[in-house]
């Protein structure tokens, strides 16, 4: 079984995860101006990528633009990972194929603990990817803890490009914000996620 | 069976092709400078998706912006789709999801016809995609047929 297999009860069945769902769980982090590149790049490309209406062209109209805005952000101090395998317990079904991850570790040419965001992209439904990335999250976890550089969070998104669900695992607590974020608040999302990267989400 | 099976071997039997290789076939086409986006976009996204090495990372940090670059370029009279399903002749084969699709039409909700290019993207092995693309032309040109829309070349 891969991470596309889990759904959001399954996934807290298997790990004995407590849920706790929080309305405006992101709502403090400062936001982040988009760049002048990024701000053009999304006004022509959010109208295109929604035309086409597939999870591939809004995965990479939007979210890897988003993403590589990140990095951008923190000067290259973080990296960022795109459709690598990430097998870490075929155990536990904790394998498969990641949309996007984040590490904060400089190292561009492999992925290094302490892995900090998960980002998956749907086509439509923010909700399908929920167990799939509460998954890849613990997944993340484990992967730190091998490597001997656990973080006391990590945080997932599950994305359709222009809406944004963001997740905290801390431990076995794992906070769900019922709240969605819309890429028309871009400086919102890139704040929410700056302050992921910053542990202080 | 779909796109993705089909090798150029399999493709040039199984549709009669005639194969001709030309070296610098389209040498003779003007250059068209790139825009400082693309410019500043590709500085920053090429070593980020060689040091990734996936082909999605290839796919979505430089094809995609080189051809929504095309799509600037004729300010919107053609159209691109990205991973759409394209399905032509199930019988023939002729089945699955591009890549990368660039229609005539300026019409982006739908595939149009005529379809003019298709841009299928491989993490490393150009020849492994050399196939499914043949076979993605020959659907095109069908396509093109049956909306009753076809030009000389795809």
């Amino acid at each position: 079984m891969a991470y596309s297999n889990w759904t959001l009860d399954t996934v807290q069945e298997a790990f004995d995860l407590e849920a706790i769902d929080t309305a405006g769980l992101f709502a403090d982090s400062e936001p982040v101006a988009p760049s002048e590149l990024l701000t053009a790049v999304l006004a022509r490309n959010i109208p295109l990528a929604l035309a086409i209406g597939t999870e591939k062209a809004k995965s990479e109209m939007i979210v890897a633009n988003v993403l590589v805005e990140l990095r951008e952000h923190f000067e290259h101090r973080i990296s960022l990972f795109s459709g690598i395998d990430f097998n870490v317990d075929a155990e536990a079904d904790l394998t498969g194929v990641c949309d996007f991850v984040v590490s904060l570790s400089p190292i561009q040419f492999d992925l290094e603990a302490p892995i900090i965001i998960l980002v998956e992209a749907k086509n439509d439904n923010l909700e399908i990817g929920l167990g799939q990335c509460v998954a890849e999250m613990i997944a993340a976890q484990r992967f730190n803890a091998e490597q001997e550089n656990a973080i006391p969070c990590v945080y997932g998104a599950t994305t359709s490009g222009t809406d944004w669900r963001f997740l905290k695992l801390e431990g076995k607590k794992l906070h769900i914000d019922m709240g969605v974020y819309h890429i028309v608040q871009c400086d919102k999302v890139l704040g929410i996620l700056a302050s992921m990267v910053k542990q202080k989400a | 069976m779909e796109y993705s099976n089909f090798r150029l071997e399999t493709v040039r039997a199984e549709f009669q092709l005639e194969e001709v290789d030309t070296a610098g076939l389209f040498a003779d086409s003007e250059p068209v400078a790139p825009s400082t986006h693309l410019t500043t976009a590709l500085t920053r996204n090429v070593p980020l998706a060689t040091a990734i090495g996936t082909e999605k990372a290839k796919s979505e940090m430089i094809v995609a912006d080189v051809l929504i670059e095309l799509r600037e370029h004729f300010e919107h009279r053609i159209s691109l789709f990205s991973g759409v399903d394209f399905n032509v002749d199930a019988e023939a084969d002729l089945t699955g999801v591009c890549d990368f699709i660039v229609s005539l039409s300026p019409i982006q909700f739908g595939l149009e016809a005529p379809i003019i290019i298709l841009v299928e993207a491989k993490n490393d092995n150009l020849e492994i995609g050399l196939g499914q693309c043949v076979a993605e032309m020959i659907a095109a040109q069908r396509f093109n047929a049956q909306k009753g829309n076809t030009i000389p070349c795809v």
